[in-house]
């Protein structure tokens, strides 16, 4: 295994009577890209100022390549850190604020200088070394601090939503340098955001988090296809939702009644335990809503309440004898163009497209 | 009720007061400008030359200068700590005000006769090292140089711990964590971060303190030696008993220009040391 691994060990963070953190257990590989995702208050912050030792768990361990960190403090642990206010020194030029973790150890002055031109050139800013903080524009301080932390090696990076400030357009842009430096260092990047798009777009592991507790750790495509809560599944793209109640469970489907309409899943779509009887939401995606009839599918006729021509995508809401559904279709595709508000259009979502939470 | 529009001249003569202070202002200043510059001849520049052509004038200037500038490095240096506790401590913060700022309460006079307790010849200091056996003889610590040093720097000192308080309370405490997550200890990141960044507040203390110094009146009166007067003893003199008010006037000026001299060194000073940090 590269460098750069951390594993958390029952981790919890209470300040005071407030429990912010409740027993996380998580294995970060090292040289990969990890993000913690989550709506604020979620724990996020705190776990990553956990990992950065700026705070103490109250309970459980966290180690760094097998290390132990307990009352290890920041300086001393193999990490860099980029702040969500990115906290450039602003009484320093671009240089110096680059220079400086070299400066405190000491580093020989042409190692600093050969070192700062090597990671002002990584994060595209070559030429800007003797710029004051306050004349950069907010991607160029991005990138400051970006190559300020990575100008230690560090083994691990940690990111606290360093994107949050900026316009979408600079965001995109910087996400794919992002992933494309963590990919050149193999340094192991921890991210946090509660940008479920941006997670996706950056990560090999997406850690979804809610209420201090981790709520499902895998690749960007397990999460978005195999949610493990209704939870996960809202907030990880857009999802259609629908309660019913498990009617029968066999070897190989489940059926679901849901307002009176039989539908049946294969068993390999559910969530949770399935027994007959319990209430259950079913779920699926709006692609995976077709705008056609098809053999083999749950097939229903609705009336389109909203639509919503994106450009390469069309989102239309059909009002069905289900609920409401959200279909989103490429607009090439047949019936697609004759779509309008008002009018009645056939639909069908394939049964193992659904996935099934079973409530608990 | 009448329109926004209209507000600015109904409300016109809120300005008066103001006029008034600037109008007071100015005719004093003017007052003191003819005093200076005019006697029964019409212009002249006679005071002036009455006050530089005496060297013990001279010594009056001179020690002025440096008790000031004393003063304020000492209540600078003394409030630095001070200030940075404050700022270390928020849950005692507000106490801690109190306790640096209770002093104001009790009158100039009063605090300063307080050092009179302490610092005379059978005051309680020399009582103490008197009856510790570390000296024989009472130390001269009042009615001189230094008693002034010692009453100016702890009236003045208040101003410095707030003015290098409120310039501290202005750096985001992510950069301390930045410059730690860096490999910096807690000293380091106060030499290189919150030092550098705390400099135009002590400054700011500085020429405060430096100023007010300049022209202090009431401490060096009841603290420093009868022959060693600074400038704003000289004018209350000139004024209270002499009623020269013309020289008085004359003291004044040199004493206003030395003041701007120093505050133009202090910014000189501040503008090589403190690096310009635009935020």
């Amino acid at each position: 295994m590269s460098r750069g691994s951390i594993s958390i060990d029952g981790v919890g963070k209470a300040f005071g009577t407030a429990t912010v953190l409740h027993e996380v257990n998580l294995s970060i590989e090292g040289g990969s890209f990890v993000t913690l995702l989550g709506p604020s208050g979620c724990g996020k912050t705190t776990l990553l100022r956990l990992i950065a030792g700026f705070l103490e768990p109250s309970r459980g361990t966290i180690a760094i390549d097998g290390a132990p960190m307990q009352g290890v403090p920041p300086r001393r642990r193999p990490l860099g850190m980029v702040f969500q206010n990115l906290a450039l020194f602003p009484h320093l030029d671009v240089f110096e604020n680059v220079a400086y973790g070299m400066r405190i150890r000491g580093t020989a002055a042409s190692e600093i200088a050969a070192r700062v031109s090597r990671f002002l050139g990584l994060v595209g800013l070559a030429g800007f070394e003797r710029r004051r903080i306050g004349q950069l524009s907010g991607g160029q301080k991005q990138r400051v601090a970006l190559a300020r932390s990575l100008a230690l090696e560090p083994a691990i990076l940690l990111l606290d939503e360093p994107l949050s400030a900026l316009d979408l357009q600079l965001r995109r842009q910087l996400q794919v340098e992002l992933k494309s430096i963590q990919r050149q260092l193999a340094t192991t990047f921890v991210f946090v955001t509660h940008d479920q798009e941006e997670a996706t777009m950056l990560s090999d592991t997406i850690v979804v988090m809610e209420g201090g507790h981790v709520r499902q750790v895998g690749t960007p495509g397990e999460i978005y296809r195999r949610p493990a809560s209704p939870f996960v599944a809202r907030f990880v793209g857009d999802i259609n939702m629908l309660d019913g109640r498990i009617e029968a469970v066999d070897a190989t489907t489940v059926s679901v009644s849901v307002a009176g309409q039989a539908i049946s899943v294969p068993r390999s779509a559910v969530v949770g335990a399935a027994s007959a009887g319990r209430a259950c939401q079913l779920a699926c995606r709006p692609e995976s809503v077709r705008l056609t009839t098809q053999a083999g599918t749950l097939s229903l006729e609705g009336r389109v309440s909203a639509l919503h021509r994106l450009g390469p995508t069309v989102k239309a809401v059909l009002d069905t004898p289900l609920g409401p559904l959200t279909a989103l279709s490429m607009a090439d595709t047949p019936h697609v163009a004759e779509l309008a508000e008002g009018k009645t259009a056939h639909l069908s979502v394939p049964y193992d497209t659904f996935t099934l939470f079973a409530s608990t | 009720m009448r329109g926004a529009t209209s507000a600015p001249r109904s409300l016109g003569w809120l300005l008066l007061p103001a006029l008034l202070v600037l109008a007071l202002f100015l005719g004093s200043v003017a007052l003191l400008l003819f005093h200076a510059f005019w006697n029964k001849d019409g212009f002249s520049l006679v005071y002036f030359r009455q006050i530089l052509e005496r060297a013990d004038y001279h010594d009056v200037f001179l020690r002025t200068v440096s008790i000031a500038a004393i003063v304020a490095v000492a209540a600078a240096v003394l409030a630095y700590p001070i200030a940075w506790l404050l700022w270390r401590l928020p849950r005692w913060r507000n106490l801690l005000l109190v306790i640096v700022l209770v002093p104001w309460l009790v009158s100039l006079v009063v605090r300063t006769y307080g050092w009179l307790v302490i610092l005379g010849p059978k005051g309680f200091l020399n009582e103490t090292l008197k009856w510790a056996g570390v000296i024989q003889s009472p130390l001269p610590l009042i009615f001189n140089d230094l008693g002034v040093v010692i009453g100016l720097t702890h009236v003045l000192m208040p101003f410095s711990v707030i003015a290098t308080l409120s310039v501290l309370l202005q750096i985001d405490n992510r950069l301390e964590e930045a410059s730690e997550s860096l490999g910096a200890g807690g000293f380091e990141t106060w030499r290189r971060v919150v030092l550098p960044l705390s400099l135009p507040g002590v400054f700011t203390g500085l020429s405060i303190t430096f100023l007010t110094s300049m022209g202090a009146i009431v401490t060096p009166i009841l603290l420093g030696g009868i022959r060693q007067k600074m400038a704003g003893t000289q004018i209350y003199q000139e004024v209270v008993y002499n009623f020269n008010m013309s020289k008085a006037s004359a003291w004044a000026i040199c004493l206003l220009l030395l003041s701007g001299l120093g505050l133009a060194l202090l910014r000189a000073a501040e503008a090589a040391l403190v690096p310009k940090a635009d935020r």
